[in-house]
């Protein structure tokens, strides 16, 4: 009895061990495309609320029906803003220079 | 259903043209609306009613109704607001309706809201009427509404690319991950649940109703103007957008024509309606002095409307 809990103790670390491996595999594949996500993300809000950028903007009340929808965007929007001077080291972070 | 909507420069009689073709038609029996679009509502004064965003029955069969565009405006803003504040609602300790109520000078809504409003009278009223009857404002303001429809499907196209893109990204990261949320936000990978996407069909599916209405065979745009240089530029002005914009301009009425310029009123049809050979022509008499009951003393207006 003590050895099949032993075992399953065992089993047990070796799957959360791979699980998290996988994980992480996973997530170091999405990585790329999820940067791409969030650019076209970025790009998006952008042209929608461009006026304030002095962008082309597509009429106000296109960005103005669609504002109660965009607060995940409206986060990525000031999160740009705040790392824009730091936007190389973002890319050297992902292509794993330095 | 038929609409006329009756355009040209301020002061060329435009709403006396309006109010005169929804009289000569409700004569003959068809069941007419003449709404003013138009901020100066000259309309209520031609029949001598004050008239309001609710219709108003002036004869058997015609009623008359005058669109209040800040009203309008000030509607749309509201409905706005009142989602915003339904979704955000951990917002409304900071009086977030001061902020948006600041729209209403943002460029481009008081169009959108003309735009909804006529939208909303076309689809409201399109089984009581034979005939809707539009004053329109003055050149400018008009253009800019009658190209919103245009202009918002090219944006709203562009528009649906890109989130279609995020929404394929999205779509690869769940297929690998198993889950796709950032920042406790869980985020939608299909079309039919992303809430983006869903608006902007909505929007796209009304922009091309009103636009697919606008360009029909059922609606005519009818350009007033006066046998003078001004009229001549700013009228033709109007035609060459009104052809850009695919609308079907069909009847031009040349109004206050003097019988001792009448070569000169011709040589500006001739100016103006050249390459347009199609084009419907009315003359109409300048009255001295003007009549008071205004829609009743104009030539028969239906000869060109029918």
């Amino acid at each position: 009895m003590l050895l099949k809990d032993f075992l399953m103790k065992i089993i047990n670390v070796f799957k959360w061990f791979f699980s998290v491996l996988g994980e992480s595999h996973r997530s170091r594949v999405t990585e790329l495309t999820s940067y791409e996500e969030r650019e076209l993300e970025n790009i998006f809000i952008l042209l929608l609320m461009g006026s304030f950028a002095g962008i082309p903007a597509p009429p106000a009340f296109l960005a103005v029906e669609l504002f109660p929808f965009l607060e995940y965007e409206l986060r990525i929007l000031e999160t740009r803003a705040k790392d824009s001077s730091d936007a190389l080291a973002e890319l050297a972070g992902l292509m794993d220079i330095g | 259903m038929k609409t006329f909507f009756f355009t040209g420069k301020g002061g060329t009689g435009k709403s006396t043209m309006a109010s005169a073709a929804a009289w000569q038609l409700a004569l003959m029996g068809k069941r007419v609306l003449a709404v003013s679009f138009d901020p100066a509502h000259n309309l209520g004064d031609i029949f001598g009613l004050k008239l309001s965003h609710k219709k108003k029955r002036f004869d058997k069969e015609l009623y008359l109704m005058e669109v209040n565009l800040e009203k309008a405006s000030a509607k749309y803003i509201k409905e706005n607001i009142n989602l915003l504040e339904g979704i955000y609602s951990y917002l409304k300790p900071f009086n977030m309706d001061r902020y948006f109520q600041i729209l209403k000078y943002s460029p481009g809504i008081e169009e959108y809201a003309s735009l909804t409003a006529m939208e909303e009278l076309l689809r409201v009223e399109k089984e009581n009427f034979d005939y809707i009857i539009i004053d329109t404002p003055p050149t400018g303001l008009t253009l800019r509404i009658l190209a919103l429809p245009v202009v918002t499907l090219s944006w709203i196209d562009r528009l649906k690319k890109i989130r279609g893109s995020i929404l394929e990204k999205r779509y690869t990261i769940h297929n690998i991950n198993g889950r796709i949320s950032k920042e406790g936000i869980k985020l939608a990978y299909k079309e039919a649940d992303d809430m983006v996407m869903k608006k902007l069909k909505e929007i796209e599916m009304r922009f091309m109703r009103l636009r697919i209405f606008l360009e029909g065979n059922n609606n005519s745009i009818v350009v007033v103007f006066n046998p003078d240089f001004l009229s001549l530029k700013e009228s033709r002005r109007l035609i060459n957008a009104l052809k850009e914009l695919k609308l079907p301009f069909r009847i031009a009425i040349n109004n206050k024509v003097e019988d001792k310029y009448l070569k000169e009123a011709e040589e500006i049809e001739k100016k103006l309606l050249i390459n347009n050979n199609c084009i419907k022509l009315m003359r109409i008499k300048r009255m001295e002095p003007p009549p008071k009951k205004a829609y009743t003393m104009v030539g028969s207006l239906t000869e060109i409307l029918l």
